[in-house]
């Protein structure tokens, strides 16, 4: 069975490449827009591996990522911060509020998809 | 007491004493010889012994008149001489001829007069090289603070101001309430004030080799609109331990900081705020590179998100670049320059030629630029139109239109092609201007510069520059007095303690506003109004030529030729004016907590209370009258008038400023302070006790009316 990742982002055109290149890597994607819809979604069903961007409306990436840690049946869900907040201060920031890996926009495809499987591979082993 | 008679009378007595005992010796004498020798003897011992008793009763009578004359009466001369000499005048000298039979004692007087003079000379000729040395430190200290680019206000610990510059008048001063011996936290937030002192004169107290002495201080001006940048620096007493005061150097940082958050921002967005489109165009074109074979569907959205994305990059960095543009030319340094100065400048630089003339119109304006680019740029531009119109005669105008001063040169003849002017912009100044274009120079200051024919038939170039950053209008007191140099501080303020009941004060101790108001009849209640208001402060028993309050006020309604026959004031000085509900909470504010002192003070301040309601301000402060007070001195049935007061106490109003509110306040100002010493010698000393004086006149006047 394919693993699925969701993807929140408010910008469309970036959702749309990144779902374009996750489902290309053999996984399956579900996207949100905001934060909010991303706990709905995360409420009714837990992915493998979210992809978070930072600035977003309504609720910001490290408000979700804190929530999903506190979350019992969430916490062990891998995190991958995508944003473009790209000062050391907020890298850490999100290190600390429990990403498990953060990436600073633009960046490379290929990186991209590198860090989801290692990512999941890591957390396939712990399993 | 035998000291206290004079030493003529002592001498005198002495001579009547020997001229008694003749008589009396000569009497017994004679008396014994008579007994020895019998009766028949008596006649002749009586007529010769008489005549001999007589003749030395002459001879002791003689000799007094001598000694009086030339031994007494020179010993007194030259006491008084030589008193004359020690206290008051030592160049009075002593003559030598009245002690001629005194010996050597007048020569010697003489001498040590002589020497005394000397000394006394050369001591007064030190005085003065030293005065004049304080004085011309003093001057220089004046002229480095008045025109220091920094803000400085020196303060006592009690936070009262002991001297400002003028260039913390121009950054501070927003309502008149900056003053000598005035509170520091009506100009400024204090708490980042008190926190520095609090710091340093901890410091202090901790016992270290070498404290610190000046701390950075930010803090906001009292009614929060400007930002203050400075150091603080305590003064310490000779001791060097304990803090006296303190000085505040400071500038204004609103707009850099403003300036500098806005940089922050453009910088920041063009870093962060552009890493989101780049990312999406990255992915998007790495997705398209990296799958040749993607359908067509597939293909074409992803091309729609590249266009997208690339129209919305495009979009940001021209926001950016217009951004941009803003902050890298506000670099330039520039200040607030006067048309005229700069227009001036360029006119001189025509003087000594017979080809060309520059003439200066209109009214100047204020403006931002750098002056010397701009007089080099405009000189330039004026020969190049010469050369190539063959105009002789140029006028310059400063014209105000929106947010911008126009520059323009005006000629007669052709206008200049857009072509040739751009090509004049490309040629570079020489090393003055290191090497700048006309283009440079405009682009710092952000303009453009073209010709154009105007409605009068005439070739126009327009330069537009940037609108000055400061308010130029002058400040409602008037800076330079009427004559004398400001007074921006004073010193003794720093022993000035405030722990004295107020009323128990002594008179000389107290601050004082003196103020007077013209207006346009007597009866406020019946609509009539101020139309000039002034005020002069008094401080530590000085008046502060530097501080005068005056101001015109536009009554809204007309000025009866009645009164403007007294005060000269005309409806067409007043138009332009603002209305008393701007300049009597100015007025409050300038005020203070001083006392208000005024020349039948009832009317006047029957005036501003008038105006208490509308205006939103309340005048509570003590009052006293120079009528009552004057009532009180003087018999109370003489004549009070101010100019009889002046006249009595030598005060002189100059003609221009009788029956000017600022004239009268400051000869009000004199004459209360010449009462004040009066009052003292009188046994009024306190603030209480002229109050109570005061009553008196007023209770003593109404009854009196009622008769």
């Amino acid at each position: 069975m394919s693993k699925k990742i969701l993807i929140v982002d408010d910008e469309p055109n970036i959702v749309f490449s990144v779902e374009f290149l996750m489902k290309r890597s053999g996984y399956e994607v579900v996207s949100a827009a905001d934060g909010e819809q991303a706990m709905q979604l995360l409420a009714d069903e837990v992915p493998d591996l979210m992809i978070l961007d930072v600035m977003m409306p309504r609720k910001n990436g490290f408000e979700v990522c804190a929530e999903v840690r506190n979350d019992q049946r969430l916490s062990d869900l891998p995190i991958l911060m995508l944003s473009a907040k790209g000062r050391d201060a907020e890298i850490k920031k999100g290190l600390s509020l429990g990403a498990d890996a953060y990436i600073t926009k633009p960046f490379s495809t290929h990186e991209l998809v590198e860090k989801v499987n290692q990512l999941l591979q890591r957390r396939s082993e712990e399993e | 007491m035998i000291e206290k008679w004079s030493l003529r009378f002592r001498v005198f007595l002495f001579f009547a004493l020997i001229a008694l005992m003749v008589p009396a010796l000569l009497g017994s004498a004679l008396w014994f010889a008579a007994g020895r020798i019998g009766p028949e003897s008596v006649p002749h011992l009586v007529l010769w012994g008489g005549a001999a008793g007589f003749a030395l009763i002459g001879l002791v009578l003689w000799v007094w008149l001598k000694f009086d004359d030339h031994v007494v009466a020179p010993i007194n001369t030259l006491t008084s001489d030589l008193q004359t000499l020690t206290h008051t005048n030592a160049e009075h000298g002593i003559e030598t001829e009245p002690g001629r039979y005194l010996g050597l004692l007048a020569p010697a007087a003489r001498e040590m007069a002589i020497a005394l003079e000397s000394a006394q000379k050369k001591l007064n000729q030190e005085i003065e090289e030293a005065t004049r040395k304080v004085e011309l430190q003093r001057t220089r200290l004046e002229t480095t603070l008045r025109d220091l680019n920094e803000g400085v206000l020196v303060c006592n610990m009690n936070h009262k101001i002991l001297l400002y510059n003028r260039r913390a008048l121009n950054i501070l001063h927003y309502t008149g309430e900056i003053g000598l011996n005035r509170s520091v936290s009506n100009l400024l937030s204090t708490p980042s004030i008190a926190h520095s002192l609090e710091y340093l004169t901890g410091q202090l107290e901790i016992d270290q080799s070498e404290p610190e002495f000046s701390a950075h201080v930010v803090c906001s001006t009292s009614d929060g609109r400007h930002i203050i940048e400075g150091q603080l620096s305590l003064i310490l007493d000779s001791d060097e331990r304990t803090a006296t005061g303190y000085v505040v150097t400071f500038d204004d940082v609103t707009e850099k900081l403003a300036e500098l958050a806005k940089r922050d921002r453009i910088l920041r967005d063009a870093v962060e705020g552009l890493r989101a489109p780049v990312a999406n165009l990255r992915a998007a074109t790495e997705m398209l590179i990296d799958n040749e074979n993607m359908d067509d569907e597939g293909r074409r959205q992803f091309e729609n998100v590249l266009s997208e994305e690339s129209d919305h990059l495009s979009k940001r960095l021209q926001e950016l670049s217009q951004d941009y543009r803003e902050i890298v030319t506000g670099h330039w340094p520039m200040s607030d320059v006067y048309s005229s100065t700069l227009l001036n400048c360029v006119v001189r630089r025509f003087k000594a030629e017979d080809t060309i003339q520059c003439l200066i119109n209109g009214d100047p304006l204020w403006m931002h630029c750098d002056s010397l680019s701009i007089v080099e740029l405009t000189e330039r531009i004026i020969r190049k139109i010469a050369e190539e119109t063959s105009a002789t005669t140029f006028e310059l105008e400063p014209r105000s239109e929106k947010d911008k001063v126009f520059i323009d040169i005006c000629w007669a003849g052709e206008l200049v092609r857009s072509g040739m002017l751009d090509s004049w912009l490309s040629e570079s100044f020489d090393e003055c201007l290191k090497g700048m274009t006309g283009h440079d120079i405009l682009e710092n200051h952000k303009a453009v510069i073209w010709s154009e024919a105007q409605a009068d038939g005439m070739a126009y170039l327009r330069l537009p520059l940037p609108l000055a950053k400061e308010d130029h209008r002058p400040l409602s007191f008037d800076l330079h007095g009427t004559g004398g140099r400001p007074e921006f501080y004073d010193f003794d303020l720093l022993k000035n303690l405030d722990n004295n009941q107020f009323s128990e004060r002594d008179l000389r101790e107290l601050t004082y506003v003196v103020f007077d108001t013209e207006t346009t009849g007597l009866e406020p209640s019946d609509g009539d109004e101020i139309i000039q208001l002034a005020g002069v402060r008094i401080v530590n028993g000085r008046i502060l030529s530097g501080e005068y309050f005056n101001q015109l006020v536009n009554p809204g309604c007309t000025i009866p030729a009645s009164s403007t026959d007294i005060h000269h004031i005309t409806e067409a000085m007043v138009s332009d004016q603002p209305p008393i509900t701007d300049v009597l909470p100015r007025f409050h504010d300038y005020v203070g907590d001083a006392v208000m002192v005024a020349h039948n003070a009832a009317f006047d301040m029957k005036f501003l209370q008038m105006k208490e309601a509308v205006c939103g301000v309340t005048f509570d402060n003590p009052v006293l009258d120079t009528v009552l007070l004057s009532a009180y001195i003087h018999d109370h049935s003489k004549q009070h008038t101010l100019d009889v007061l002046a006249e009595r106490f030598g005060v002189e109003i100059e003609a221009q400023y009788r029956h000017t509110a600022l004239g009268d306040s400051i000869a009000t100002a004199e004459v209360f302070l010449r009462m004040i010493d009066l009052m003292k010698a009188k046994g009024i000393h306190t603030f209480a006790d002229a109050v109570a004086v005061s009553e008196k006149m007023v209770e003593f006047r109404s009854q009196q009316a009622r008769y």
